[in-house]
């Protein structure tokens, strides 16, 4: 754990020294990094002066990772507990809220190294400068209000940055992952439109010559294996178009619309690919921040097993009130171990039989719904019990003891106890309501009423 | 977000200079930044209401480059930076300028050796100043010649009968190599090739190709550029 808490140190101290010199810029609100992130890029000269010293980051980065990967994934590979491997995006919109979901119920998040994955997208295709600033603050800084969270001195680390990223992979397992892509895709492609197509060369040359999202969509022929995105022509076209509005950021050429759609699908199913590669790696389950990426992960695996989907359908918006929850308080919940309770709730009534089948996680995530409810009811009856035991003690037993130990004596069991004794029976009395308010207390101030308390506030 | 260019230019370097060091313990900083730390280490005895100041240079004693001073008053509540002077051009340095001296030393330090290429010299240069001021003749020096010829030819060159420069020209001959060609030549040859286009809006470099210069020298062509007396000809902040 020392030695994780180190490596994570020095990669804090890398972010420190490339970007300590705007920290005091981030705000405190829940995507202050993202709009740092927008500040910063539109910093005119300062940007430029800013995406010019830090030219040699991805060396810097690179150069960490090649002395660090092996004990930290030596390290989780050890750890017998339940890890996901975050994939999608750079990283999730917000992290922190992202983690406050998932690890209700996993213990460890894995996500992969934003600055990593933005010097070598930048080395390979040259992003447009003010586009790649905006993107490395926001996701680095999206990162750094986790530091706490990532050097915390627990038994499990909670939160892991890994380098996840295909280009670092060997090039036998690459050109396997990238051959299995190829096929899916091109799978996909004829399903989608009842082709016959051998190769994925053939796929995009088909799809090359739709010029609009209206051709691509009158040509779908089998809508039930879309993601819901793609299934209504309004959305699939906004889609399409914020997509091929990107790609000018990425300096790559626009064919067709057409084109974009067959680069988009193949991307997924590459990413798919590199996500599973890793998530075996470090023996974790897959999770995403939103149903489009982890649409193509379902459809690959057939639907996910009961892990997979609780953790996945726990991002869902319906949720978002469990990110009110303090972070301090997640911390504390996790040194009070009281991750295999809320587990046990959250897994009642789910399978994995019933999750495979549920392709959006509705049901999944109705069940999880459902299982907190029950939770929160019971946490409430067993608040009341306790003060009522509470009541009693107070009412009953230390007033009689309290009378006792004054005239020296107390009654018990027909006979009399020495003074002494009574003192100790008074303590025994008082210790015994004091470790019940502070009971209540507890209950009040811990996790799961918090929990309670943003649940109701929604 | 309210930010602060001053400072926020002079941390994002300084940061970039400690990461230097670190790879390398003799990395020098850019003149500006060294006269700043010796007038910082003078404020430290300095009274309230004292000024201080630092001086730094490149380039040897009779060879003077990049030389700047910074003047510092000490107040009660901190430091007062009362100017920042470019001492060859004799002008406060504005804090857009610094910012490209400050990118302009980004870019130098990604080429290994001490010395640049007229080429690099040009790249360097546009990286940092907008609008892709500079060009570097280099194998158009011909084209250069000839449409020298053609605008001498048609009287379009204004040059007093005497000056030396024509009769330079009237020496050489189609084998004359450019490294042959005086500078003073070069620099009346070069800029033709752009006659009939944006020759004001333009800073032709006529080396020869195989020179090369010291990096502090590139600063002083960027200065001169930006604040110097050829600031007015090529209005480098204009959009």
């Amino acid at each position: 754990m020392k030695k994780l808490n180190k490596i994570y140190e020095n990669y804090f101290d890398i972010i420190d020294s490339y970007f300590g010199s705007i920290k005091h810029y981030l705000g405190d609100s829940e995507y202050s990094h993202i709009d740092l992130g927008i500040n910063m890029a539109n910093y005119s000269l300062v940007a430029d002066l800013m995406i010019d010293a830090i030219a040699d980051l991805g060396e810097e980065i690179m150069k960490f990772w090649s002395e660090n990967t092996k004990p930290i994934l030596d390290s989780i590979k050890k750890q017998d507990s339940l890890k996901c491997v975050f994939s999608g995006d750079i990283t999730p919109i917000s992290l922190e809220n992202f983690v406050k979901k998932s690890l209700l119920y996993i213990d460890t998040v894995v996500i992969p190294d934003p600055i990593l994955n933005l010097t070598i997208l930048q080395s390979q295709i040259t992003l447009d400068r003010k586009f790649y600033l905006n993107k490395l603050i926001r996701h680095v800084f999206n990162v750094w209000r986790l530091k706490d969270l990532i050097l915390v001195n627990t038994g499990i680390k909670p939160l892991i940055i890994l380098p996840i990223n295909f280009q670092i992979i060997n090039d036998k397992d690459k050109n396997q992952l990238l051959l299995n892509a190829y096929e899916k895709f091109t799978n996909y492609t004829n399903s989608i439109f009842m082709q016959k197509f051998t190769n994925r060369e053939d796929s995009l040359i088909f799809l090359k010559q739709f010029k609009t999202a209206s051709e691509i969509f009158e040509r779908i022929k089998q809508f039930n294996v879309l993601p819901n995105t793609f299934k209504k022509g309004s959305t699939f076209e906004n889609f399409l178009t914020n997509f091929s509005n990107t790609k000018k950021y990425f300096q790559l050429g626009n064919e067709s619309v057409g084109r974009d759609f067959g680069e988009y699908l193949l991307s997924q199913f590459i990413r798919v690919q590199e996500h599973k590669f890793f998530c075996e790696k470090v023996s974790g389950e897959p999770i995403y921040d939103y149903d489009l990426p982890y649409f193509f992960f379902s459809y690959e695996m057939g639907g996910l097993d009961m892990d997979a989907s609780i953790t996945n359908a726990l991002q869902k918006e319906k949720f978002n009130w469990i990110t009110k929850v303090p972070l301090p308080a997640l911390k504390v919940f996790r040194e009070e171990n009281k991750l295999e309770y809320m587990r046990s709730i959250l897994r009642k009534g789910i399978t994995d039989l019933k999750t495979k089948k549920d392709d959006d996680l509705l049901k999944t995530s109705e069940q999880l719904e459902k299982n907190l409810k029950e939770a929160f009811k019971e946490q409430e009856k067993e608040i009341v019990s306790l003060k009522r035991e509470v009541t009693v003690i107070t009412k009953k037993e230390i007033p009689i003891a309290t009378i006792g130990s004054i005239v020296g004596f107390i009654p018990y069991i027909g006979n009399y106890i020495s003074l002494p004794f009574a003192f100790r029976s008074i303590t025994n009395l008082l210790d015994q309501r004091k470790e019940l308010k502070q009971k209540i207390d507890d209950k009040k101030t811990d996790f799961i009423n918090l929990l309670i308390k943003s649940y109701k506030e929604e | 977000m309210e930010f602060n260019y001053f400072n926020d230019a002079m941390k994002i370097y300084l940061d970039y200079i400690s990461r230097q060091f670190k790879k390398n313990p003799n990395y020098k900083p850019h003149s500006l930044i060294r006269a700043f730390l010796n007038a910082m280490q003078g404020i430290e005895t300095a009274k309230d209401g004292e000024n201080v100041s630092g001086i730094s240079f490149e380039g040897e004693e009779n060879n003077i480059y990049e030389p700047y001073m910074v003047i510092l008053q000490k107040k009660k509540d901190g430091i007062e930076i009362k100017e920042t002077i470019n001492v060859k051009v004799n002008k406060q340095i504005p804090i857009d300028v610094m910012i490209m001296i400050f990118r302009l030393q980004t870019q130098l330090d990604k080429i290994d050796e001490e010395t640049v290429n007229s080429q690099q010299v040009a790249d360097a240069l546009n990286a940092v100043i907008p609008g892709n001021k500079f060009y570097f003749l280099g194998d158009k020096w011909k084209e250069a010649r000839d449409k020298f010829t053609k605008l001498l030819n048609e009287g379009k060159i204004n040059l007093l009968p005497n000056d030396s420069r024509l009769e330079e020209f009237k020496q050489i001959n189609d084998n004359t190599p450019w490294e042959n060609y005086s500078s003073r030549l070069r620099a009346l040859i070069g800029p033709c090739l752009f006659n009939d286009s944006n020759v004001n809006e333009r800073m032709v470099i006529t080396s020869p190709k195989g020179v090369i210069i010291e990096k502090y020298k590139v600063f002083d062509t960027a200065i001169e550029f930006l604040l110097g007396k050829i600031s007015k000809y090529f209005k480098p902040f204009e959009k």
